[in-house]
């Protein structure tokens, strides 16, 4: 099994007109799942096709157990990968589609069957196995590519939006089927995508991209409890944190009309860390409770209910606070639009970012 | 039961509807209702309407235009000279007879079936070779970038401009000089490189409709870049090369200017050449002609009913995937 490092990797398209990513530094562990999230043209997939070797960097290095690899061809680097369309070929059966690597690499045609077959029955796919692709459902099509990638026992698996392209059921089916199946084999993987719900589900470690780089690396659990920027804050979760803009005046966090929030109740490191002037607070929508009187002792943030969307499991309530709209994740309500609410929260659950979007304290 | 679905102000009952809203799974047919109009409604539906008839009109009369030379060569070449003379579309009295044929396949000064001979042995070769070696020049111009690329395929649409009255000149004087004039190989070289300008923008034009995504799964699998082609571009051209082999094969077998400057020896004379030479000297011997021509344009037409279904099913599984 391999670990993979990228160090300073840099890909410019275009002679340098187009910045695709930009110093890439990531360290991926033996049999580890890595997911790259990010909105679409965020560099996510054309990082993958570098450690695929389908491009080369422009600049920096990438290692396979301390071995470097760029400039080497994909088949030296026995890496797989599933595309988003899942590039089957078209003038093959299912069969000859999963016997395609091996025929390649000229493992003779006995071990080449048993293999196969193997691959067929791990993914359920033996009774589409004379088959041509497309003659099968999307579902179907995705296990034959699966196959196809774990037939030769890859040292790395690639996978770029592989559920794109699937109905909703499907793709939560596919979803614990594909970590069933890096679990079982262990193989070190990189996945890319641009749902955060894939990502955060099947994830050990999240790579959070932007703008060609790494905004983030992070456990799902910490991503979502950490965010170390508003941007990253704003990316994970849905609806995604909320962020109030606010004047920092002493010892306390101004909202003009809706009130002001006590600094001490959100920065534990003590009043010096958080600078004077604009400040951001982000509250997740979950962690927000919508009152209708105003609660006795605690500072509440005070607001007009814009609109409230009952999606059945629970309620998201829009809360204009001063010239922001604020959600509240809520499993029932009693509120109507116009009714004034006020907006309470745990201390453990504000986070503050000062102006340029860094976590503080 | 409540209304719950419909506005109160409503006319209809409100038990009604609600029966009504959900059709039970039985009541659900397989196929659609048929539906049950009348003769005078079904015939009217039928009648096409005035500018449907005009248009008709006027695809039949292009077709009858088309087909009705044919007719009568098809005709002529089954009919001794004297009916001919009459007028082919005289079919009272009509004589059957494969005279025509029998006589012009061993006609004394050019024989048919020599010609057909010696144009398949040119023809089997121009095509095979040119559908190779267009392939294979395709597939760098679709998928590689290299130095003068743009420049370079600009010089064969510029090639293909050309007349052949234009190449035909350098053509007569170099194969003269390497002693291929007068032969099947000089001939063959001719119409490979006379195609391969047509060919190469075909086949690029078709393989850039090929997902790049399929050689790049490939890459991974670890093809060469020669295995790529041979097992995944190859595969995936065949409906484009079926299509270069009937066109280039028309072309070439057709073609009467190449052979009559290349060829001079009657012995390697090719059909369209030998077909001017049956007219005989005192009367024009309408029969012979019609019945080699005939035989000349059933192989192509031939080739193309055998390939035809071969094509379809190409490009039908290249749309659909």
């Amino acid at each position: 099994m391999t670990q993979i490092t990228m160090e300073d990797v840099s890909k410019y398209f275009d002679d340098g007109e187009t910045v695709a990513n930009y110093r890439l530094n990531l360290e991926v562990e033996d049999g580890e799942f890595i997911v790259f999230l990010g909105p679409s043209g965020c560099g996510k997939t054309t990082a993958l096709r570098l450690v695929a070797g389908l491009e080369d960097p422009s600049e920096g290095a990438i290692y396979f157990d301390g071995q470097r690899v760029d400039g080497r061809s994909p088949s030296d680097r026995n890496v797989a990968m599933v595309f988003q369309n899942y590039a089957l070929y078209p003038h093959m059966t299912v069969a000859e589609n999963v016997a395609y690597p091996l025929k390649i690499q000229g493992v003779p045609p006995d071990e080449r069957d048993r293999k196969v077959e193997e691959a067929m029955s791990f993914l359920h796919i033996e009774d589409q196995a004379d088959k041509p692709p497309a003659e099968l459902s999307g579902g179907q099509r995705q296990r034959v590519a699966l196959a196809r990638a774990i037939v030769r026992e890859p040292s790395v698996f690639l996978l770029d939006e592989p559920l794109s392209n699937l109905d909703a059921k499907l793709r939560q089916e596919m979803r614990s089927e594909l970590k069933r199946l890096q679990d079982e084999l262990g193989i070190t993987t990189i996945y890319v995508t641009h749902n955060q719900e894939e990502a955060m589900s099947m994830a050990h470690r999240v790579v959070v991209m932007n703008r060609g780089t790494i905004r983030q690396v992070a456990p799902p659990g910490e991503l979502y409890s950490r965010p170390r920027t508003e941007w990253v804050a704003r990316f994970i979760g849905s609806p995604p944190m909320n962020l109030l803009r606010g004047t920092r005046q002493n010892g306390s966090i101004e909202f003009g009309e809706a009130g002001s929030v006590d600094l001490r109740r959100t920065s534990p490191g003590g009043l010096e860390t958080v600078p004077r002037g604009t400040v951001s607070l982000g509250v997740r929508p979950e962690d927000i409770t919508v009152e209708t009187d105003p609660p006795s002792g605690t500072a509440a943030i005070e607001g007009t209910v814009d609109t409230v969307e009952p999606l059945g499991e629970y309620t998201i309530v829009n809360v204009a606070v001063a010239d922001q709209i604020v959600n509240a994740k809520v499993s029932s309500t009693s509120v109507d639009r116009e009714d004034r609410v006020y907006l309470t929260f745990d201390d453990d659950d504000a986070y503050l970012y000062d102006e340029n979007g860094e976590l503080l304290s | 039961m409540a209304d719950d679905t419909h506005s109160p102000g409503e006319p209809t009952p409100a038990s009604s509807r609600e029966t009504d809203q959900y059709l039970p799974p039985d009541a659900i047919p397989e196929t659609a209702p048929r539906r049950e109009d009348d003769v005078a409604t079904r015939l009217a539906a039928a009648v096409p309407s005035m500018p449907r008839l005009l248009k008709y009109a006027i695809a039949i009369t292009v077709a009858v235009l088309w087909i009705v030379p044919f007719l009568g060569l098809f005709m002529a070449s089954f009919r001794p000279l004297g009916e001919i003379l009459a007028g082919w579309w005289h079919v009272e009295g009509m004589t059957i007879t494969l005279e025509n044929y029998t006589r012009a396949w061993s006609y004394q000064t050019a024989p048919m079936g020599r010609a057909l001979f010696n144009t398949l042995v040119v023809t089997v070769p121009a095509v095979l070779v040119v559908m190779l070696l267009g392939a294979m020049a395709a597939y760098p111009f679709a998928r590689f970038e290299f130095p003068l690329k743009t420049t370079l395929f600009f010089l064969i649409l510029l090639v293909m401009a050309a007349p052949p009255e234009l190449v035909a000149m350098g053509n007569y004087n170099t194969l003269r000089e390497i002693g291929l004039f007068d032969s099947y190989m000089g001939l063959i070289l001719v119409h490979i490189g006379w195609g391969l300008g047509w060919v190469v923008l075909f086949l690029r034009n078709y393989l850039l409709g090929i997902p790049v995504e399929l050689e790049e799964a490939a890459r991974i699998d670890g093809a060469s870049r020669y295995q790529i082609f041979r097992t995944i571009i190859l595969p995936l051209s065949t409906p484009a090369l079926v299509s270069v082999a009937v066109i280039q094969f028309t072309w070439v077998w057709n073609a009467f200017f190449f052979p009559l400057v290349f060829m001079r020896s009657p012995e390697l004379y090719l059909a369209p050449q030998v077909l001017p030479l049956m007219t005989g000297r005192i009367q024009v011997e309408w029969g012979l002609v019609a019945a080699g021509s005939v035989m000349t344009m059933a192989v192509p037409v031939f080739l193309f009913l055998v390939l035809e279904r071969y094509y379809k099913q190409g490009v039908v599984a290249a749309v659909t995937d």
